[in-house]
């Protein structure tokens, strides 16, 4: 177990080419659990395969524990990772799987049976520990994956990629369920990289957003979801995403035309490409009047909820609503929104 | 209903009958006649030729030859093209053209290659024999001693089709995924646990295959060995196609190279199921799970 420290450190995949992640710092505390979430390309796969030392920075530094790591190839760092496609070692039992990296790293016979009979027994793999390991189900798979990590006593952390991408979704809910049982009970940092942001958010303490290489912003899902540092973190989470429309300044206030959204604008602050930004969960509907009117353009089903789209001359707006309202599309409906709830971009940058 | 369907059927099934039917009946049928250079025709011998096939041990000793010789060549083109793909598989400077150059033997006609290859083991004007006593080793009698000669015929043999070797599991290791490799670093095995733990058994099916393309191919050698030895010194590297080229060509012995023809089919075909079944036991272990 340890804490990983990440120092000015940036990759180009070849001297000269653009940076496929740009420089950034950060500290991974022990026992805790983060998560990389970002579109395809956008650099958290390169982060991972730096961090387990599949892949060697062209810049900076990556500590373990403070001690220097950099340089180390992946099979000395002490990481386990599991992969987006379950490997299994297909010639071999899933005891012989789950007891390969301590086979590998040598040591007593007793002591790896011992070692692998508890974490199996953990993972619920023990009627399987004699089967061909090519015979399990995708998720059995992707939980011997996690158990060769898992069986090594010293591992430093676990480093997730898309593990749950080709998992049913009825064993995404179960696997999840494990990753954050062992999180608790064995104390190892977990990173996980994913595109879907509910995943990040349901597992992670932390969640690191990612876009074209760069971390946009770092921090508690709570965070992202409240103050989203960019219009690209506003888009990415939450569900709809958040709302933005084209602000203009009038006496001080940033204000979008025609609605009674405004904020007031700090001092000195341009007033080119201002947005305003809410999320959906935060307007209440209203009757006939209220902060904005608009028509209903569309409406989502979503169980207790109802997402309904509102068209407005300054664009579309969706809103989360108690369903049963009785709304059709072509109704005009308005809803409240309380000034605290809203967000002041410039140039897709969050400024207030 | 749909009776035309037989017309468009036919083309097919008349080339079948043409090109694999008739002459298979032909030769069981002249099988159990004694055609040949004084009796021309087909009458009546009953099953003569399979007892003087019986009987004949210059045919069994081609056969047992035949083995040794197919098995060997192909296991040491096995083990040689692997290397071979393994060593230009990853990322290594100039391996294009290291690629092409693999398989320049298996772009060369065979009957030109003997030639050259004759040229080379040549006792007294080749250059194979110079160079070794450079070396200290000696001049070696190439093609005049039976162990030699069979030697022989192995070194082209395996030179010739080593690259399709090479070509066939070269492509299998190209399409392995990349990450059961990552995870077997992040685990820490080494090369050779890699090798043997990860690589070996992910190519299992396609090493299957490769033997068995090529063994069918090695059980049918004859022009390396008619330009190279011509079966001697001796017999010492008569196979068995080349014996019946003998039987049937030279002598014109029609009816007896049918029966022998026959039973080196059917021995081959039973002998190459056994062996892909042996193999796919051994080697492609996912087919028990």
């Amino acid at each position: 177990m340890a804490e990983i420290r990440l120092q000015e450190l940036a990759h180009a995949y070849a001297p000269g080419a653009p940076h496929a992640l740009k420089p950034l710092d950060m500290t991974w505390r022990d026992g805790g659990t983060y998560a990389l979430l970002g579109p395809s390309g956008c650099g958290k796969s390169t982060m991972l395969n730096i961090i387990s030392g599949l892949l060697h920075p062209s810049e900076g530094r990556v500590l373990f524990d403070g001690q220097d790591v950099t340089r180390l190839g992946a099979g000395q760092r002490n990481i386990a990772q599991v992969f987006q496609v379950p490997v299994i070692y297909r010639s071999m039992t899933v005891g012989q799987n789950l007891a390969f990296p301590l086979v590998c790293r040598g040591g007593p016979t007793p002591r790896i049976r011992q070692r692998v009979e508890a974490i199996a027994e953990r993972l619920g793999l023990t009627p399987l520990l004699k089967r061909p390991a090519n015979a399990l189900t995708a998720d059995q798979k992707q939980l011997v994956s996690l158990g060769r990590g898992l069986v090594r006593e010293d591992v430093a952390a676990i480093l997730l990629d898309e593990p749950l991408t080709v998992i049913d979704p009825q064993m995404k809910f179960e696997l999840r369920r494990i990753l954050k049982e062992i999180n608790a009970e064995f104390r190892v940092t977990m990173v996980l990289v994913t595109h879907d942001q509910t995943e990040a958010m349901t597992f992670a303490e932390e969640v690191i957003v990612m876009n074209h290489g760069e971390v946009v912003q770092a921090g508690r899902p709570r965070d992202l979801f409240e103050r989203p540092a960019t219009t690209h973190v506003g888009h990415f989470i939450g569900s709809p995403a958040m709302n933005f429309l084209p602000a203009l300044a009038v006496a001080g206030r940033a204000v979008v035309p025609g609605t009674g959204l405004s904020l007031p604008l700090p001092d000195g602050l341009p007033t080119d490409g201002l947005v305003l930004g809410f999320r959906p969960e935060h307007a209440r509907l209203s009757g006939a009047s209220g902060t904005m009117q608009g028509r209903v353009a569309r409406l989502w089903f979503e169980g207790l909820d109802e997402i309904v789209a509102l068209s407005h001359p300054a664009g579309e707006v969706r809103l989360r609503a108690p369903a049963g309202l009785g709304l059709a599309p072509g109704d005009t409906a308005a809803f409240t929104l309380r000034d605290t709830a809203l967000r002041l971009y410039r140039n897709g940058r969050l400024v207030a | 209903m749909y009776r035309q369907k037989y017309i468009f059927l036919l083309p097919g099934l008349l080339v079948l009958v043409a090109v694999i039917l008739f002459p298979l009946i032909f030769t069981i049928r002249v099988s159990f006649s004694s055609w040949d250079v004084y009796n021309p025709g087909l009458n009546n011998a009953g099953g003569a030729m399979y007892a003087r096939l019986w009987d004949d041990s210059r045919y069994w000793e081609a056969l047992w030859r035949l083995s040794l010789l197919s098995l060997s060549t192909v296991l040491i083109q096995y083990v040689l093209g692997f290397a071979l793909a393994l060593l230009v598989w990853r990322d290594i400077a100039a391996r294009r053209f290291l690629r092409v150059l693999f398989l320049v033997p298996m772009m060369t006609t065979p009957v030109v290659m003997s030639v050259i290859w004759r040229t080379i083991f040549h006792e007294s004007l080749g250059p194979l024999n110079p160079i070794l006593e450079a070396l200290g080793i000696g001049a070696q009698p190439w093609l005049s001693q039976a162990t030699h000669a069979f030697a022989a015929v192995m070194i082209v043999e395996i030179w010739q089709w080593t690259p399709f070797m090479f070509l066939l599991l070269l492509a299998g290791l190209l399409s392995l995924p990349s990450e059961p490799f990552l995870a077997a670093r992040v685990d820490g095995a080494g090369p050779v646990r890699t090798f043997l733990s990860v690589t070996f058994p992910m190519m299992g099916a396609i090493s299957v295959g490769a033997i068995l393309i090529r063994a069918i191919e090695a059980s049918k050698i004859m022009e390396t060995v008619y330009v190279l030895t011509s079966g001697g010194p001796g017999t010492a590297t008569e196979t068995v196609s080349y014996y019946i080229y003998i039987r049937g060509m030279r002598d014109f012995q029609i009816g007896y190279a049918a029966a022998l023809s026959l039973t080196y089919l059917v021995i081959m075909a039973v002998a190459l199921t056994l062996i892909a079944k042996a193999l796919i036991r051994l080697m492609v272990r996912e087919a028990r799970a």
